[in-house]
């Protein structure tokens, strides 16, 4: 009896009504009620576009932005214009029965646009690596691949846990994480990347700045002296973050003893599976005597 | 316009020496301040070569460069504004009211686009992009806003208001193509941000100001003999036109020099030059060279106060500059435009 029960709960909360209508909470506490499973999603975050097509779901993905670019065939779905201000006709036209935002990258204002329209909004909000994990399952859930997901999170944690592993115990180099370099940008408190050096095996001399990702100032993070110093690369252009102008530096002990290193961004900056990626190489740069004879891959 | 007190050489060496020590105290107040804290005796020591280490390079490589980089920018500014005003014969005209900074920093972000850097070619190609947004803004300004009798007051701001609207958007549409990630570090550039650069580009900036400063201040006697009017100047052997060009086009050297080194930092060849004028006269062969050392001196000043009230973090320098501008502006707009003396 119990368990009929529990089993009705489960089916009211999950999946069905008897309309066939799905009612779900997304990752901001609101409630949604979908007619049916989406078939026809749009994404207009990256990240989402990596999970879906990581769980095996782009099949129902039918819109993506301009900054979808991972995987590669992500840049073959059809797109809807940037983060900022997408095409709402464009995206109308694509006949989505949901799409998926982000609070960090899209404007509220779209959220209601859409919601005018009738098109549902999942709305996603992820600032941590549980965050993207949790956002991993419900979109499992949501397309009908939650074994896929299952998967993929438990892998991703094996591997999360790999690192903790060689990193346990050994002492914590002091870093310096450059998101841009001019002015100087740096992960702060309650930031996805001060978590990730964090779990690396390393400190953040910015981790006591703002909350997010602050300005911060160059003399004052190098007075702290940093032991590893990481500058983030955005994207396959000759940016600013060239190394040059941090070598001009050398000096500063973490250069002198060659711990400059680079680090693409989409790996530690995106809210998606590929943080692990990201924090695999994180864990290798500032603790490079942990993976000295076998690799964890 | 009363009679240009004459600039005798003594007083005015008296004037720019005096000038030259507080460009100098206030150059090392910046080396001593900052949110690393290095003690004054280490300051010390490191100038005299005993330190070595991460000091040395606070010292040496951060400060002292950007202290470079904010007196030849806000002596570049200055002297730019200097010279617009004395163009348009208009208080209130300078670099970024008039829509060249604007100019300047669409031609930077197109260089930025092309992947423009550090190396001494690429400065000199990001300057001469910058150079060419400013001829382009400061070209569309005078013919949108010339009339047969001169260049009017109102109408020159509101030319200026436009072509600085038409390019702030031609900026927007540029980072809207660019790559998502590096958005913020453009928008923070913006705002006008002093960052120690390049030894390389530092040259290529030093240069490029002394070749501006050089056109603007060698045609200061000139410019007074023009404030009489066009027609008595040329009666005087002056060639109106081409003082009018020379000055213009030293201008825009001077602010696209500045935009692409240090960002579009508003209001300095305002405040400056017409604190000058309030103080001194207006007499150009004071007011511009004086403009030069006051205008680094002040810039210097707002950009230790920016790098350091709100330390770890930091302001741009172009949000003080503006604080302290928009009041003058104010003032100037209120109380001296109608001064046909200015």
């Amino acid at each position: 009896m119990i368990r009929l029960l529990t089993a009705v709960a489960l089916a009211l909360t999950l999946l069905p009504s008897p309309a066939g209508a799905l009612s779900v909470t997304d990752q901001t506490g609101r409630r949604l009620v979908l007619p049916a499973p989406p078939a026809r999603i749009i994404s207009l975050v990256p990240s989402v576009t990596e999970i879906l097509f990581s769980i095996g779901a782009q099949d129902r993905l039918v819109g993506v932005t301009d900054f979808c670019d991972y995987p590669p065939a992500a840049r073959r779905k059809p797109r809807v214009g940037g983060m900022l201000a997408p095409s709402l006709e464009g995206m109308v036209s694509l006949k989505p029965d949901l799409v998926v935002a982000t609070t960090a990258g899209n404007r509220h204002e779209t959220f209601e646009q859409l919601e005018r329209l009738k098109i549902p909004v999942y709305v996603v909000n992820p600032i941590t690596v549980a965050d993207v994990l949790d956002l991993l399952t419900r979109l499992g859930r949501l397309t009908d691949r939650a074994d896929a997901a299952d998967r993929a999170v438990a892998a991703l944690r094996e591997r999360i846990q790999a690192v903790a592993d060689r990193v346990d115990g050994r002492p914590r180099p002091r870093v310096l994480y450059v998101l841009w370099p001019d002015p100087l940008i740096v992960p702060g408190r309650a930031s996805l990347v001060s978590e990730l050096i964090t779990l690396a095996g390393g400190d953040s001399v910015t981790a006591d700045g703002g909350q997010g990702y602050p300005r911060y100032s160059l003399e004052a993070a190098l007075a702290r002296n940093p032991e590893v110093i990481i500058l983030a690369s955005h994207g396959s252009e000759k940016s600013p973050l060239t190394r040059d102008k941090w070598e001009r530096l050398g000096q500063v002990p973490a250069i002198a003893a060659g711990r400059l290193h680079t680090i693409d961004g989409n790996l530690t900056h995106r809210y998606g599976p590929r943080i692990v990626d990201g924090l695999e190489r994180l864990a290798r740069l500032i603790h490079p005597e942990a993976f000295d004879r076998a690799a964890i891959r | 316009m009363s009679e240009p007190l004459p600039a005798s050489g003594a007083r005015l060496a008296l004037l720019l020496g005096g000038l030259g020590l507080v460009v100098l105290a206030v150059s090392l107040g910046a080396l001593f301040i900052g949110s690393a804290r290095v003690p004054p005796g280490d300051v010390l020591a490191v100038l005299t070569g005993r330190i070595k280490g991460v000091d040395q390079v606070v010292v040496l490589s951060l400060r002292l460069p950007r202290i470079l980089v904010a007196l030849l920018a806000g002596g570049a500014l200055a002297v730019a504004g200097a010279g617009f005003q004395a163009l348009a014969r208009n208080p209130l005209a300078e670099p970024s009211v008039l829509g060249v900074s604007s100019g300047a920093a669409f031609g930077v972000i197109v260089a930025q686009v092309f992947g423009l850097g550090g190396s001494l070619v690429e400065a000199v190609g990001l300057a001469a992009c910058a150079f060419a947004g400013a001829l382009v803004a400061g070209g569309a300004v005078y013919l949108i806003a010339s009339r047969a009798g001169g260049l009017p007051v109102h109408t020159l701001l509101l030319a200026g208001v436009i072509v600085g609207i038409f390019f702030s958007s031609a900026i927007t549409v540029l980072i809207s193509v660019v790559d998502f990630d590096r958005l913020g570090g453009v928008v923070h550039w913006l705002l006008g941000n002093l960052s120690p650069i390049a030894p390389t580009s530092l040259a290529v900036f030093a240069a490029l100001t002394a070749i501006g400063g050089w056109l603007v201040i060698g045609a200061a006697r000139r410019l007074n003999l023009l404030a009489l009017g066009e027609e008595s100047a040329q009666q005087l052997g002056v060639d109106a036109e081409g003082v009018k060009r020379r000055i213009f086009a030293g201008a825009a050297l001077l602010t696209s020099a500045a935009v692409a080194f240090a960002g579009p930092i508003g209001f300095v060849g305002l405040i400056v030059p017409q604190t000058i004028r309030l103080l001194l006269g207006s007499d150009n062969r004071v007011v511009i060279p004086a403009a030069l050392l006051g205008g680094g001196a002040f810039l210097l000043l707002a950009d230790t106060v920016a790098r350091n009230v709100i330390a770890p973090a930091e302001l741009s320098v172009g949000v003080i500059t503006a604080f302290c501008g928009t009041p003058f502006f104010i003032y100037l707009l209120r109380v001296r435009a109608a001064d046909p003396h200015l």
